[in-house]
């Protein structure tokens, strides 16, 4: 919303500068976004008359003139239009004039003949929109006078930001309001005028079918009306705060609305049928056209004004073409009116027309301006569109319609919310400048948690004052929120406890981040087509999703049920970028899955149609082509190494099971997690060549996630255990182990044969080749052997691998290599 | 014969500890304690002295000769500093090989992590909601009238007609209001939604951190001095704020904080448009519907709540210019923030 000052100033003084009254409107929550100087001004225009129109010799369309612009000699100058003739009066730019649009008036030849100057046309100095012809005006001053005497104009505007909740700010008298009371000034409302002309009926009778959707219609007739431009000074201001003047009568209602904040409407009485307007709802199947010219249907129950054959207005909203004010009309019938906020909003919404009227009508009209503002435009049509104002005029009010009630205020209450201690006195006083009667109630000075001090009753422009914090609210402002604090915050007794879930979380990131991977944060929406990319099987409960309805922009519309997609995109970009490889990173994300129980304690009804929010955590590591120990890839070791490590260093039971079912993920190349109970929790694994090529990634992916929602955070005790400190017998053992047995199985034989003494069994080393028979490899193992019962025994230990050998070699054919 | 060797003694100590390397150093052993050295010749003739005199010469040769030797050793180690034989040959200038490369932590995750840390210390608890959000406690129990102006000062992503996007953290106000009794005074980040179009300080989805207390009488003061505790605690202990009413539909009263722009001072800059001070978070006294909503009987409590966008907040501290930097997961752009803790 924009504010001139210079309009601002017919209602209220203060004595500032602009940056300093911004400053505290800005203070009082009137937030000043922006200070603009407006000026007007035309360098080198002047008053001419024309003395002699000739003809150029070379054009048909083309007058030569001569014109005094009072510089003495006549000045010669080419003109196109076709109004220009002896005896008018112009606006002359001069050679060296400088026009809006930055544009310098030079000496020219114009077809051979010497042009020194400009003749202009209202769309040239940007005073209007008519560009057909020369300005003709009709002034006394003498020629060479500057257009800026006529036409400057100067202003200062300021944008504000004009919160929901205050309507009654969209309107330089509302301004000029909150300016008293802030400044401590009165202000004055501008001047109306009182019809007393003339006797006849205003000849239209109205009807409003349902109070509680339209509580106030009147309808003011105005005859006569001269259609033509409006006065200079209405434009300007029209103009400073980004309206486009149309003509008198669209002009004076816009301006009355920027004035008094009440939209009004102006018919062309001689286009309405017959003689009654009513106000009703749309049936179904009405369709309209709109002042654009588009034919649009119109939801029932949408509010309209009618004539006698149908639709004249979406009420509150604008306007149809068929009843639009045009240059031919000669009798206005002008509309003020208040219509149900949701009504409007809802017709403004569903029609996608938004209006300066629909805007104001949507936040709450003022009741008692809609006669004052329709008094205000007839002053002014009177005046500037030579109207004769007939006297008679349509009101029908809901006859339940109640002023609002007082609020009851507590100085007490006043002074626990905000934390301050003011008197009964000062709050009254910062009430009745901001223009509300307080009314002292019984035990007046008493302050207390039952004392009510005063009974507030509230204007009609401030409506959204209805409960006792309204009035607090309106105290901390004005008494200003500068002084508050200094007592050193609140401390909630006992201090907080942090979830282990939160712990957890941040050692997680630590830990990863400590590891080598870098942490992403990635979009909650999924492309439609990244199910299918993944292979997904059609049955896959991931591929019912959540979807936005109203998406503004073109971009996804699904909510991700899974996290692989947004891994391969951050994965492929950052691969095709070549900044490293491997790539390596993770994140903690949400998916969110319909269907299943959202896993929190449901306290509304509706909240079993919202989706389970599944928490992940998601390690990748992409583009990494090396393979270790035994021809594995490294990305998979690392993968396995890193979450069995995650794990320990959060106190998790998680463990890696060859084999899983993902479609997405290479079957001879992935695992199921599981928990400390058993439970799936996750899968790790290479993403499958071809869901590589479908999502555009050249280089192999691995990766494994986990819910993090489904594990238990909380970290198991510590308990200590006595350990022993004999020292640990080493043995190294090389197998000649066939092709076809799993290390996993081997690991099981080594650890079940070994028996108490066997501390750790390790893998160090894995060898194929020369010296090992074909289909079998040499795997190196160190056995670590230990008592708590003293130092262990040669004997003893050569008892356990000869066990351990005897048990290989009989379950799976492994023998000891020679 | 005794003050041969006193002399012997110190010149010789003079001599090591005037050794500037190991090679002079060598060169003083030798030409003292060698097998042809000054004290090993007097050694040597000891045995031509009488019984007395021997034992007295003997005793004080073997002093000097350890008084010696202990300078030798320590001198050595002055020298050499522990240095590995040099025979080894290894090439120290070899870049290192770290156990693990480094990652990195999220800028957003990292200023999420700090403001509730900040806030932990100020008794302040964490909880989180869904971020799919019924209507109902995103909108209706927060006091947003239903077909409202109200409603459109954000963008919503809808569901349906019931279920939408949260807009903020908010709602969470409302669960853990029904949830738990006051004393209260709680944080809830987490990431949000808005149905506009991005641009370099625009995003669909962005973080933010709710803060909420309520309690007997709890203040807008203790809003402020919470407030100015955590700017102090956060941005350092030079950053005044300042309160500016606002309208929330769920707080009243409702204010703006700024903070005096920790760029510039306060003078005016680029960041702050020249005004001097930046927007912070939104903040107020808890509205009495939203206590109806969450079935706190009328008057018992007050409390206050603010919001901020932890998306602003990472990005003027490290001095991120567009708001889509920080979710296009660039490696270029992450690996800037290693060793961010
Ligand atoms: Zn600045």
């Amino acid at each position: 919303m924009k504010i001139s000052l210079d309009w601002l100033g017919d209602f209220v003084n203060w004595n500032d500068e602009p940056e300093r009254l911004a400053e505290r409107l800005t203070a009082a929550g009137l937030n000043v976004e922006g200070i603009e100087h407006v000026r007007h001004s035309f360098p080198g225009v002047v008053v001419a008359r024309v003395l002699e129109r000739g003809k150029h010799p070379d054009a048909d369309r083309l007058s030569l003139c001569q014109v005094d612009d009072g510089s003495g000699a006549p000045v010669q100058v080419v003109c196109g239009a076709p109004n220009v003739r002896a005896g008018l009066t112009v606006l002359f730019a001069r050679v060296g004039a400088q026009l809006p649009g930055d544009f310098q008036i030079k000496k020219s030849k114009i077809r051979g003949v010497e042009s020194c100057g400009m003749i202009c046309s209202a769309t040239e100095l940007e005073l209007g929109a008519d560009g057909a012809g020369i300005i003709e005006l009709d002034t006394d001053v003498p020629s060479g006078t500057p257009a800026d005497e006529l036409y400057g104009y100067n202003d200062t505007v300021l944008e504000i930001e004009v919160t929901p909740n205050r309507p009654d700010w969209l309107s330089h008298v509302g301004v000029a309001r909150e300016v008293a009371a802030i400044y401590g000034t009165k202000m004055s409302l501008p001047p109306t005028w009182n019809a007393v002309e003339g006797g006849e009926n205003l000849g239209v009778k109205v009807r409003v079918e349902n109070y509680a959707d339209c509580g106030r219609y009147t309808a003011w007739g105005a005859r006569q009306v001269k259609i033509g431009p409006s006065p200079r000074w209405m434009q300007n201001r029209l103009r400073a705060i980004g309206q486009r003047p149309i003509n008198n009568v669209v002009d004076i209602t816009n301006y009355v609305m920027f004035e008094l904040g009440q939209p009004l409407h102006a018919f062309d009485r001689g286009q309405l049928a017959g003689n009654a307007i009513t106000v009703r709802r749309a049936s179904a199947g009405t369709s309209v056209r709109t002042l654009d010219g588009q034919e649009r249907e119109v939801e029932a129950g949408t509010l309209l004004i009618c004539d006698e054959k149908g639709p004249v207005a979406l009420a509150g909203v604008m306007g149809l073409g068929n009843s639009e004010v045009t240059g031919n009309t000669t009798e206005v019938l002008l509309e003020s009116a208040f219509f149900d906020p949701r009504l409007v909003r809802r017709a403004s919404r569903r029609l996608g027309l938004l209006s300066e009227s629909s805007y104001r009508f949507e936040r709450g009209a003022d009741w008692d301006m809609v006669e004052r503002a329709a008094v205000r435009a007839l002053h002014l049509l009177q005046e500037h569109a030579g109207a004769y104002v007939v006297r008679d005029w349509a009101d029908r009010r809901d006859p339940d319609y109640r002023p609002a009630e007082p609020v009851k205020l507590r100085v007490w209450q006043v002074n626990r919310v905000l934390g301050v201690s003011v008197t009964v006195d000062q709050v009254a006083q910062i009430l009745q400048r901001l223009g509300l009667k307080v009314q002292p109630m019984g035990n007046a000075e008493a302050i207390g948690p039952g004392a009510v001090n005063m009974m507030a009753h509230v204007p009609s422009h401030r409506r959204d004052l209805a409960l006792e914090v309204d009035l607090i609210e309106e105290i901390a402002r004005i008494h200003g929120l500068d002084q508050l604090g200094g007592r050193g915050g609140y401390r909630v007794a006992g201090g907080a406890v942090r979830r282990p879930a939160d712990k957890a979380r941040a050692r997680l990131r630590g830990w990863l981040s400590a590891c080598g991977y870098a942490e992403i944060v990635t979009s909650s929406f999924m492309e439609a087509a990244d199910h299918d990319r993944l292979g997904l099987a059609a049955g896959d409960a991931r591929r019912r999703t959540l979807a936005v309805v109203n998406p503004r922009h073109g971009g996804d519309t699904q909510l991700r049920t899974l996290m692989a997609p947004s891994a391969l995109a951050v994965a492929r970009r950052n691969l095709n970028a070549g900044v490293q490889v491997p790539v390596r990173f993770f994140q903690l994300n949400r998916v969110f899955r319909p269907g299943l129980a959202a896993g929190r304690p449901l306290r509304h009804a509706d909240e079993a149609l919202l989706p389970a929010e599944l928490e992940y955590a998601q390690l990748v590591v992409a583009g990494w082509r090396e393979t270790g120990l035994g021809g594995v890839p490294c990305d998979l070791l690392e993968l396995r190494g890193a979450v069995e490590a995650l794990a320990s260093s959060l106190r998790l039971r998680l463990t890696l099971e060859p084999g899983g079912d993902e479609s997405w993920l290479d079957a001879g190349a992935c695992w199921r997690i599981r928990d400390g109970a058993g439970r799936q929790v996750g899968v790790a694994g290479r993403v499958t060549d071809s869901v590589l090529a479908a999502f555009d990634v050249d280089a192999p992916v691995a990766l494994a996630e986990f819910r993090l929602d489904e594990l238990d955070l909380e970290p198991a005790p510590v308990r200590f255990e006595p350990f022993t400190r004999f020292p640990a017998v080493k043995r190294d053992l090389s197998l000649l182990v066939p092709g076809s047995v799993p290390y996993g199985a081997l690991h099981d034989a080594v650890t079940e044969a070994g028996g108490p003494l066997l501390e750790s069994a390790e893998l160090f080393d894995i060898y194929r080749g020369k010296g090992v028979a074909d289909g079998h490899a040499a795997y190196g193992i160190r056995l670590k052997f230990r008592s708590a019962k003293g130092s262990l025994k040669g004997e003893a230990v050569d008892a356990a691998i000869a066990r351990i050998l005897g048990a290989l070699k009989d379950r799976l054919g492994v023998v000891p290599r020679t | 014969m005794q003050e041969t060797i006193e002399r012997l003694r110190a010149e010789a100590l003079a001599a090591i500890g005037a050794a500037a390397d190991e090679a002079a150093l060598e060169a003083v052993r030798v030409s003292v304690l060698g097998r042809k050295g000054s004290l090993t010749g007097l050694l040597r003739g000891l045995k031509d002295l009488g019984d007395e005199a021997r034992r007295e010469a003997g005793a004080a040769l073997n002093a000097a000769k350890d008084d010696l030797n202990a300078a030798l050793t320590a001198r050595e180690a002055q020298l050499g500093a522990g240095r590995p034989a040099a025979s080894s040959g290894y090439d120290l200038t070899l870049p290192g090989r770290a156990p693990a490369p480094s990652g990195s932590l999220h800028p957003l995750q990292t200023v999420l992590e700090e403001i509730c840390d900040i806030f932990h210390g100020m008794g302040f608890s964490r909880d989180d909601g869904p971020e799919v959000e019924l209507d109902y406690y995103n909108f209706t129990a927060l006091n947003f009238p239903d077909d409202h102006p109200a409603r459109d000062i954000q963008d919503t992503f809808y569901i349906n007609d019931k279920v939408l996007l949260r807009t903020q953290t908010s709602p969470v106000q409302v669960r853990m209001m029904e949830r738990r009794e006051p004393p209260l005074a709680c944080v809830f980040p987490g990431r949000v939604y808005r149905n506009e179009n991005a641009d370099a300080s625009h995003s669909s989805e962005f973080f933010q951190i709710e803060g909420l207390v309520v309690d007997r009488a709890v203040s807008m003061a203790d809003l402020k001095d919470t407030v100015d505790t955590f700017v102090r605690n956060y941005f350092g202990a030079s950053a005044p704020t300042r309160f500016r009413p606002h309208y929330f539909p769920f707080t009243e009263p409702s204010v703006e904080v700024d903070m005096q722009c920790i760029l510039c001072g306060g003078k005016g800059c680029g960041t702050c448009k020249q005004g001097g001070w930046l927007e912070i978070m939104g903040a107020g006294m808890v509205h009495p519907n939203v206590f109806r909503a969450a079935g706190y009987p009328d008057d018992r409590y007050t409390g206050f709540a603010f919001g901020m966008g932890i998306d602003r907040i990472a990005m003027l501290k490290y001095g991120i210019s567009d708001i889509r930097l920080l979710y296009e997961n660039d490696l270029r752009f992450l690996n800037q923030f290693r060793g961010v803790q």
